[in-house]
């Protein structure tokens, strides 16, 4: 397996094998097809992340995540999602399907 | 490392995500055309409220079309969901007014498409979106048709009579 990026709390990798990828989210490694990987990215774009600010809009700071055809779910704290939103910029940027990170430097 | 994401995929996400954006705007557009035409109904303009069922056909056409285009491409499709549809206009002329600017708010959500698709280098959907702006065209062209009907006639009650006749060949 190749890694394609890591932030603080999460990796993701890719299997040429079985064309699948994978993310250790650290308690587990998960399994995505590219379009579960896809689903993933809407799914975490999706996070109102102003509201883990408003105590009114979102009393505990947590996140609820169903990934997989409801296969894995994840409770993410404020960090997580920010964390997790980041690795999937940058991987989709590195994965060459996306340009929300222009990877100019070597 | 194979280009998996690549194999999987022949579009770019950001023009996805914007793709999906259109979807959930063009599904807006057929509901906003369904409260015209149930305006029209109550209002006895028969041949507005049948033109604007047609457009809110169209306008699901046009949504169907992305929805299909974005799955073709091995993306993810959104349903969209609807709300904030208004029901409330004045008169006919209103009805016409706010129709053409949403058609116009239409065609500029699709030339930031074509804009994006352009500079990511996506050429498939740059192509795919060719379609939609010349049908924007016609469409922007019909409403503003219909509204010049309304300096040529009045928009006294004969006069609307006889707009509303004309409305079904517009």
């Amino acid at each position: 397996m190749t890694k394609v990026y890591a932030s603080k709390f999460y990796t993701l990798y890719q299997s040429d094998q079985d064309r699948r990828y994978y993310i250790d989210f650290g308690q587990k490694m998960v399994k995505f097809s590219f379009c579960q990987l896809l689903a993933l990215r809407q799914k975490i774009y999706a996070v109102s992340i102003e509201d883990h600010f408003d105590s009114d809009l979102n009393k505990h700071g947590f996140e609820i995540l169903i990934l997989c055809n409801k296969e894995h779910l994840f409770l993410l704290n404020t960090f997580e999602v920010l964390d997790l939103m980041e690795m999937v910029k940058y991987s989709f940027s590195l994965l060459g399907i996306s340009s929300e990170i222009p990877l100019t430097s070597s | 490392m194979k280009d998996i994401a690549r194999q999987r995929m022949s579009i770019k996400v950001s023009t996805m995500d914007l793709l999906n954006d259109q979807i959930k705007m063009e599904s807006h557009a057929s509901a906003s055309y369904l409260a015209m035409a149930s305006w029209c109904e109550q209002n006895a303009f028969v041949q507005s409220a049948e033109f604007f069922y047609h457009q809110a056909t169209e306008e699901r056409e046009h949504m169907m079309k992305i929805f299909k285009f974005i799955a073709d491409c091995g993306g993810n499709s959104l349903s969209p969901t609807v709300d904030n549809i208004n029901h409330d206009f004045s008169n006919l002329e209103e009805v016409f007014e706010t129709a053409l600017d949403q058609e116009i708010e239409v065609t500029k959500s699709i030339y930031k498409i074509l804009s994006v698709a352009k500079k990511e280098q996506d050429y498939l959907t740059e192509n795919f979106l060719q379609w939609f702006i010349k049908e924007q065209l016609e469409e922007e062209k019909t409403f503003r048709d219909i509204l010049d009907l309304f300096e040529l006639m009045g928009r006294d009650g004969i006069a609307l009579k006889f707009i509303d006749e004309r409305i079904k060949t517009a």
